[in-house]
This record gives C-alpha cells, sequence and structure tokens, in this order.
C-alpha cells in the first residue's frame, strides 16, 4: 500500500512537471507563424513507417545506422513494459499486462533482448562520443554543454537498460526458488540470473525491487529532463517525420502577400496607387523567432545534434562559417532566450537582439548552396534551406541588403531579362550558323502549335561554352523531328535566381511575365536542358497559376534511347572512361538520377562513379545564387573539392548536365592544369556526338 | 538639410539602340529604361547620408524633367528610399533646356545641396550640372567622387593626378559626381516598393526657354572587328599582325 502510494505520487510529480513543460512548450508555438497545411495523411502515415519506425535515412550510414536503429527499436519494445510497470506500480499488481498471454510473452523476452541490444551500442556510442575524434561531433556550434548533454542522456539510458536487465533477473531469480509462476520469458537475464548461484530469495526480491524502482524512477526523471535537453528528440522526431514537408526539396515556399504585391504593381490601374491590399505583413522572411513556422521550430527541437547535415553540407566542408546544424541550434536557442519573455510581455517585447544577426550571422546565411544535401540526411527530415532562404528574404526584402554581386544580378534581370548584362535581342546567338532551323514562337505561321516549349535559358543564350550544349540538344530535337519551338527574344529569366538569392517579388514579377508569355502560345509542354530552370517550372510555377507538363532534356533522351527511336553508337568512345556528376536541381531535388546514367551507359562501358554520387553527391558550388557571387570565405572552393573528387575516379570525360556545374567543373579543371587531358562535356554532347544518324 | 538628386531616364545599357527614319530620333519602343546608373549612384550616397543622423540630412528628393510616362523610373527611386519627387512634365530637349527647367523648379522647392550624375548614359553631354548652378547662381563642384557633410558643411573629394582633393563649400552648391560616389547601387526593399507607391511626385510645368542645339542626325559605330587569337608561342605571328594589318608598330 505505501509503494502504491509512493509511487502515485511520483508519478503525479512526473505528470505534472510534463503537463507544464508541455503548456510551456505550447505556447512558445503560439509565438511562431503557421506552415503548410496539413494533408495527405496517407503519405504522412507511410513516411513515418518508412522514415522514423524503418529508419531508413538513418540507414544511409550503415554501421552506426544499425546501432542506431536497435536503440530505437528497442525503445519502442521497452516502452510497452514501462506501460505495465506504470500499471502495476499504480494498481499495487505484478505483470498486469500477463492477460495477453504469448503477445505479453514475447513482448518481455524481446524487451529483455534490446535491454541488450541498446545498452551495447549506447556504450559504443558512449565511447565513440568521447574518446574517438569524430569530426562530426566537433564544430563551432558543439559547446561543452552538448557534450555533457549527450553524455548524460547516454549514462540514463545506460541505466535504464542495466536497470531493466538486473530488475528482470530478480524476478526470474526471485520465483525461480520460491517456485512462483514466473510471466513471460526473459532470456538474457535468465542468462545472467545463472551467474549468481549465492543469491537467496530475498536477495533476488530485494536486486528485483531496487532495480523496479531504480528503472521507473529513471524514465520518469528522463522524461522531465529529455526537453530540456537536445535529446528531445526522443520525443520529437517521430511527430516531426509524421508532419514533414511533403513538397519536392528544390521547391521554395510562395510568398502570398509578395504575390499580392506583385499582381498590384504588373497591373498599371493599380501600379502607382494607393490600393486597399489589406494589411502588409508584420515582416517579409525571417529575422527572428516570432518569423519563424511552427514546422521550423519543432524542427529545432527534433534536431539531436548529431551533426549528418554539417557533414555533408559543402559550404562547411569547404571551410565556411555556414553549418545546417548550427542554424537548428541557434533557433531552438533564441527561442528559448526570447520565447518565455515574448509570452511574458506581448510580442512586441524587444530585446535588441535577433537570430539573424546575433545567432546567425549574413556570412553564414550567404554560404548555402540550397543543394539540400543536409534535408537528404537529416534522419528525422529537418528542412534546414527554408529558414536560411527565409533569412535572405528578410535581408533582402525588408533591408534591401545582398552581396553586391547579387544586387546586379537583380538589377540584370530587372533590366534586361537574365543574370548577366546581355541584350535580349541576343537571345537567339546561339542560333547562328546551325545547319538547320530553330523555330521560334513569334515566326510561326499562324495556326502551328509546336508540341514542346524548347526553353533555352540564359546560359543557353548567352554563355559561350554552354551555348554548345543547347545547339547539341537543338540537333538531337532536330534529328529526332520533335515539334518544338523557342521564344527567343521573348524568353526571360524564370526568376530561380533572384528567388534563391531572397528577391522573392523579383521572381514573382519574372515568373508571372513568363506565365503571360507560355498563355500567349498555349504552351502546355516544356523541355529545357537547365535543371534551375526545370526545377522553378515543375515545382513552383503552379503556385502562381503556371501549369505544365517540365520535362528535363535528360528524360527526353532517355526515353528516346528506350524506345528505339534513338541509338547511340558506343563505339566512338570506346575505352574512355566517363564519371558523372549530379546536379543537385535534378538528383536531390527532383530524383533524377538514372536517366543520366542510362544515357551514359549506353555511350560508354566505362563509367565510373565518384565516391560522393547520386544523393549523396557533392554540390558544385553554384547552387543558391553562388554562381553569381564571390564565395564566401573558407579554406577551399567547393568546385575544386568536387573536381578532385572528379579526377580520382581517373574518368577521362567529366560529364555534366547543368550550366552552373560546367562553368563550375570547367574552372576547376583549369585550376588542376587537367583541361588538356579531361573533357567536361554536357551529356547532350555526348549523345550529339555519337548519335546514329 | 535638403539634398535635392537630379535623375535622368535613360536606356538600360544593354539596349541595342535603334534610330527612326531619317536617322534623326531614336526608336523608343521596347526600350527599357532605368535611371541613370550615375544619378543611381549620387541617390544611394544621398540616402546614406540622410540615414546616418549625425549628417543632418533630413530629406532627399529627387527631381527630374521628363515625360509621364518616366514615372516608373521616378517611383524606383521613391521605392530605392528617396523621400519625395518633382517632374518637370517636359520632353527634355538638350542639356540647356533640361537644365534651366530643373533650375527652376528647384529654386521652387529649396535646397541645400544638388546632386547631378556627372553625365548621362544616354547623350553623354556632361553638362546639365554646371548649368544648373550657372542659372541658380551657385557655386558647383564638378568630378566629385566623395561627399561627406562636416559640421552641417558639405565636403567634396576630388581625384586628382596623384592624390586627392578636398573641398569645403558652402551650401547652396551643386555636387557634379563620378561613379565614385558610392559603391555599389542600394536596391530597392519590398517596404520601398510599397511606399514608393503612395509618396509625394509634385509635377511643374515648363518655363519659357529656348533650346539652344537641335539633333541633326545619329549614326551608330561601325562594328567592331572580330578579336584575333594569336598562338603565345608564335610571337612573330603578332608582329607581322601588328605591323601590316593594324599597322602601329
Amino acid at each position: 500500500m505505501l509503494k502504491q502510494l509512493i509511487f502515485i505520487i511520483a508519478l503525479a510529480i512526473t505528470l505534472a512537471v510534463f503537463a507544464y513543460t508541455v503548456s510551456r512548450l505550447i505556447k512558445l508555438f503560439s509565438l511562431t507563424k503557421p506552415a503548410f497545411p496539413l494533408k495527405d495523411w496517407g503519405k504522412r502515415f507511410c513516411l513515418l513507417l518508412k522514415v522514423a519506425f524503418g529508419q531508413t535515412k538513418i540507414f544511409r550510414r550503415p554501421v552506426v545506422g544499425l546501432l542506431h536503429a536497435l536503440v530505437f527499436w528497442g525503445f519502442c519494445i521497452i516502452l510497452f513494459g514501462s506501460i505495465e510497470m506504470v500499471i502495476d506500480g499504480v494498481s499495487g499488481s505484478e505483470k498486469s499486462l500477463s492477460f495477453l498471454g504469448p503477445v505479453h510473452d514475447v513482448l518481455m523476452a524481446a524487451g529483455d533482448i534490446f535491454a541488450l541490444l541498446v545498452g551495447i551500442p549506447i556504450i559504443v556510442f558512449t565511447i565513440r562520443r568521447s574518446l574517438m575524434n569524430v569530426k562530426r561531433f566537433s564544430g563551432t556550434e558543439m559547446k561543452a554543454k552538448s557534450h555533457i548533454d549527450a553524455i548524460v542522456s547516454l549514462s540514463l539510458i545506460l541505466l535504464l537498460m542495466v536497470s531493466l536487465l538486473l530488475m528482470n533477473t530478480g524476478y526470474l531469480g526471485f520465483h525461480r526458488l520460491s517456485g512462483t509462476e514466473i510471466k513471460g520469458s526473459y532470456p538474457v537475464s535468465s542468462f545472467i540470473a545463472g551467474l549468481l548461484p549465492g543469491f537467496s530469495v530475498s536477495g533476488f526480491h530485494t536486486l528485483y525491487e531496487i532495480n523496479w524502482w531504480l528503472h521507473i524512477l529513471t524514465i520518469f526523471f528522463f522524461a522531465n529532463y529529455l526537453p530540456y535537453s537536445k535529446h528531445f528528440h526522443v520525443f520529437m522526431s517521430i511527430p516531426n517525420v509524421f508532419l514533414s514537408r511533403l513538397d519536392p526539396p528544390g521547391k521554395l515556399d510562395n510568398m502570398e502577400s509578395i504575390s499580392n504585391e506583385v499582381r498590384l504593381m504588373l497591373n498599371p490601374e493599380t501600379a502607382f496607387s494607393q490600393v486597399p491590399a489589406g494589411p502588409a505583413p508584420e515582416r517579409f522572411g525571417v529575422k527572428d523567432v516570432t518569423d519563424v513556422t511552427w514546422k521550423n521550430y519543432f524542427d529545432s527541437l527534433s534536431c539531436t545534434e548529431c551533426g549528418r547535415c554539417t557533414s555533408v553540407c559543402p559550404a562547411n566542408l569547404t571551410g565556411k562559417m555556414l553549418s545546417p546544424r548550427k542554424v537548428m541550434m541557434n533557433l531552438r536557442a533564441r527561442m528559448k532566450e526570447i520565447g518565455p519573455r515574448l509570452v511574458k510581455n506581448g510580442k512586441l517585447f524587444s530585446d535588441n537582439k535577433s537570430l539573424l544577426g546575433d545567432y546567425v550571422s549574413e556570412e553564414e546565411i550567404w554560404a548555402c548552396t540550397t543543394c539540400n544535401a543536409c534535408v537528404q540526411e537529416c534522419p528525422v527530415n529537418i528542412n534546414q534551406p527554408s529558414i536560411i532562404v527565409d533569412m535572405r528574404r528578410y535581408l533582402v526584402l525588408e533591408e534591401g541588403k545582398a552581396p553586391g554581386e547579387l544586387k546586379s544580378v537583380f538589377s540584370n534581370i530587372e533590366n534586361n531579362g537574365a543574370p548577366w548584362q546581355y541584350s535580349s535581342e541576343d537571345r537567339l546567338n546561339w542560333t547562328k550558323d546551325l545547319d538547320f532551323e530553330i523555330p521560334v514562337f513569334a515566326e510561326l505561321p499562324a495556326g502551328t502549335k509546336p508540341e514542346y516549349l524548347f526553353w533555352v535559358g540564359c546560359a543557353g543564350a548567352y554563355d559561350d561554352r554552354y551555348k554548345k550544349v543547347v545547339r547539341a540538344f537543338a540537333a538531337i530535337l532536330n534529328r529526332l523531328n520533335v515539334s518544338y519551338a523557342v521564344l527567343g527574344k521573348e524568353e526571360t529569366c524564370t526568376g530561380d535566381p533572384a528567388r534563391r538569392a531572397g528577391n522573392e517579388m523579383l521572381f514573382q514579377m519574372q515568373a508571372m511575365q513568363v506565365i503571360e508569355t507560355m498563355k500567349k502560345y498555349e504552351v502546355k509542354k516544356i523541355i529545357t536542358t537547365c535543371p534551375h530552370c526545370f526545377n522553378t517550372f515543375r515545382n513552383e510555377y503552379p503556385d502562381l497559376g503556371g501549369n505544365y507538363e517540365v520535362v528535363s532534356y535528360l528524360q527526353f533522351i532517355e526515353s528516346s534511347i528506350s524506345e528505339g527511336k534513338l541509338r547511340l553508337n558506343s563505339g566512338k568512345l570506346k575505352g574512355l572512361g566517363i564519371t558523372f556528376h549530379d546536379p543537385c536541381y535534378l538528383g536531390r531535388a527532383n530524383n533524377i538520377y538514372s536517366e543520366p546514367r542510362k544515357i551514359i551507359g549506353a555511350i560508354s562501358a566505362g563509367t565510373v562513379e565518384m565516391k560522393r554520387n547520386k544523393s549523396f553527391a557533392l554540390c558544385c558550388g553554384a547552387g543558391g545564387g553562388q554562381m553569381f557571387k564571390e564565395a564566401e570565405k573558407g579554406d577551399k572552393e567547393i568546385f575544386i573539392e568536387r573536381t578532385e573528387e572528379a579526377l580520382e575516379t581517373g574518368a577521362e570525360i567529366i560529364a555534366t548536365a547543368c550550366p552552373f556545374c560546367m562553368t563550375m567543373i570547367t574552372d576547376g579543371l583549369k585550376y588542376k592544369n587537367r583541361e588538356e587531358d579531361i573533357r567536361n562535356l554536357d551529356i547532350a554532347e555526348l549523345v550529339m556526338e555519337t548519335m546514329e544518324i | 538639410m535638403k539634398i535635392v538628386v537630379c535623375i535622368s531616364n535613360v536606356p538600360d545599357t544593354t539596349t541595342r539602340i535603334k534610330f527612326l527614319e531619317g536617322n534623326a530620333s531614336i526608336d523608343t519602343s521596347g526600350i527599357q529604361w532605368v535611371i541613370n546608373p550615375w544619378d543611381e549612384l549620387s541617390l544611394t550616397r544621398a540616402l546614406e547620408l540622410r540615414d546616418d543622423p549625425a549628417s543632418g540630412v533630413k530629406t532627399v528628393t529627387v527631381a527630374h524633367a521628363g515625360p509621364a510616362s518616366s514615372e516608373p523610373t521616378i517611383r524606383k527611386a521613391l521605392a530605392i528610399g528617396a523621400d519625395d519627387a518633382i517632374r518637370v512634365n517636359c520632353e527634355p530637349a538638350d542639356a540647356f533646356f533640361t537644365a534651366s527647367q530643373l533650375a527652376a523648379a528647384i529654386s521652387k522647392e529649396g535646397f541645400d545641396i544638388i546632386i547631378c550624375g556627372i553625365e548621362s548614359s544616354d547623350f553623354n553631354g556632361s553638362a546639365v550640372g554646371g548649368m544648373i548652378s550657372e542659372f541658380l547662381g551657385i557655386p558647383s563642384v564638378s568630378s566629385v567622387s566623395g561627399l561627406s557633410i562636416e559640421n552641417g558643411a558639405p565636403v567634396f573629394t576630388r581625384e586628382i593626378d596623384g592624390g586627392r582633393e578636398s573641398l569645403k563649400v558652402p551650401v547652396p552648391c551643386v555636387a557634379i559626381v563620378q561613379k565614385g560616389i558610392a559603391k555599389e547601387p542600394r536596391i530597392a526593399s519590398m517596404r520601398g516598393i510599397m511606399a514608393a507607391r503612395t509618396k509625394p511626385v509634385r509635377v511643374y510645368e515648363t518655363v519659357d526657354t529656348d533650346c539652344l542645339t537641335e539633333i541633326a542626325g545619329f549614326e551608330k559605330p561601325a562594328p567592331g572587328a572580330a578579336c584575333k587569337y594569336i598562338d603565345p608561342d608564335d610571337p612573330a605571328r603578332l608582329i607581322e599582325l601588328l605591323q601590316n594589318e593594324a599597322r602601329v608598330i
């Protein structure tokens, strides 16, 4: 009876403290902004099974992944026993769930085995963290507090597992010696009990009681310690996976408040007049915690500082200040600092500090290439780039601040419709001296409706090297008698570089203009060589009313090959090794991995993969607006890191499929003095070189 | 203190200029108009001073002589941060006409410093700034590449041969500025764009003045010859080309 009373008091305290923590959290969440609408429950459920319970993303690092998965699965199984202990404690019973019969037996046995299978990895983790120098456990954001926090959590888990085994051992020993019924089977504890021959009935009983209390009280303590530690992840990661952003990672969220403004500006009636546009948003973009969405904050609470994101971040790998993990940790820390005071004093309270500026520096956010390697890697589906871009949005839209080169890019896009300063009159220069005609929409006879719009893109129109690529692809289209046309002088930047550099206003102005042009020619299908244009059309234009069937030239070439329309002569490049560099905006952003490999496979038998390939591929360094600006301070250029990796393969040809990647890899080859013996070719050029006429 | 920045509305630098029949006027169809780059930098510097409380600059006004169709360019200047604008409703004909219209309108408004870009990227006449100061009978300094305010008085910096010159000039005065006046042009923030819609633009009608010049015709420069690449291992070929083709040595 006394035991019951003590237990109930302990449980009540635990629940009360936990309820206080939850209520505090709810108040902090109420400071945040809405995120995407929650729907697609079926999809979410599948994701939950796959990513959370299947631990698929953890397994991207198989060895350490298995250890983590054991801990995770172990927790799930052992949870059943813990529930039973709580019921036992309240009701004064023993093994109250044993009425479940064989199910109970299996779960008890599994729990007993998993106590060992969790305990061993925890010991490995502790040794790994404290004695081995694992790079991703260090970094500017990893202060002593983070390490202590980790060691405390690991120790508590180890204590839980040891006490569980000893509790089971005591239980077994007591019932064996007293000849009473044993409910459930406990293979590991049975072995341990066998090692304790000298124990008496009361000895086993004491062992049981001590460890029963130790185990349950540790659980109670742990449950209330977690929300204040990085290990809150134990509670948050499963819901975080369930609440994942389901959009393709390449898609940036549309800013509806900007759309309204742009519509007013593009309409001559309202461009220069006072219009009731509704209340302007408090702030464009993210400056502080009140500007983030609840999902951003949820992400930060789910982060357990594992550092997988940072360990694959191209900026971080090359010595730049950006660390995606730090951004998440900063958000959480800043909320911890200012959140309770905002709750108390109202949302307008200011301590003259902010997330952007005092926690995350501008240098950090301008280093991001939006390559989505961090998103791909995060085991709990945190989205780091979205908040990074939102901080850029704040700087550009609210403060008119951006690196100088990007400001020029903005003016160029605004004035001449391309990130570079070239006249739109020159957009068709790439077609000069071709031995076939390039059909242009504006010049087509009335009533002609080409099947495809071939979107050439600014690099295709103006970059001397990349012009050769669009010429090659046009030759392929011509060879296949595809019905297509280009926009020529009517083409303008899709707005992609502006959007990724935070200038949402300019992006939407461009997008709405492009959509108007598309309407004029009733464009339904777009084919393009540029992955950035491809991603923007496919994933971002629908938000602004531009719905098209968007095809990457790689998908198109691959299907032409597999349908037998296009035959490649693999003899022409015989014996030459080809390695393919995955562009982030085809690969991670849009899951196009197999098409380029099938095409290259049809060209040459000598394909070699780089160490980091497909979803693991390293960015060339040009995404997210980096193409147009100097890299932030670091100890290496990203393009050199990637070129070195490509050279390590020993391939004679580095195949690319993106104008920016091409610029970067070509520069890398020049830097390494390898431009003489190694060729950097686009897949379109390889196909043109080898196609049979 | 009040700064007036004169802005000219010019074709974007990537524009391919075409002439109308008789080559006496420019075909303005399809031209993307922008703020003259010198004026854009002047505006940037003026706004930097206004945003620094220590400078004592309270307002920045942009002044433009041109038709209603140049409104987007004026709004762009307002979006970048100018407080208000004046526009003389006219078709600017030559430097004398433009300067007299601007001088008349600005004198009605009141000012301390007038900043003009040293030239505009369309006609590159380099005359309006000096003429405004003459019309108003106030001092002007040309080729200014730095502007600061010390103890309520402007200090102009000029690049001179082998060094730099600082000048103190009493207000009111005209600064005719070079590109070094600001590092890079300021871009419009979203708030700026939203605010620009409702910032005041005061329109003045023209004052009587003469046009002193008349455009007789335009012509385009001959297209540049293609660049020739010479193998670095073949200096003889370079010498041969320089001697016989370019005839420079």
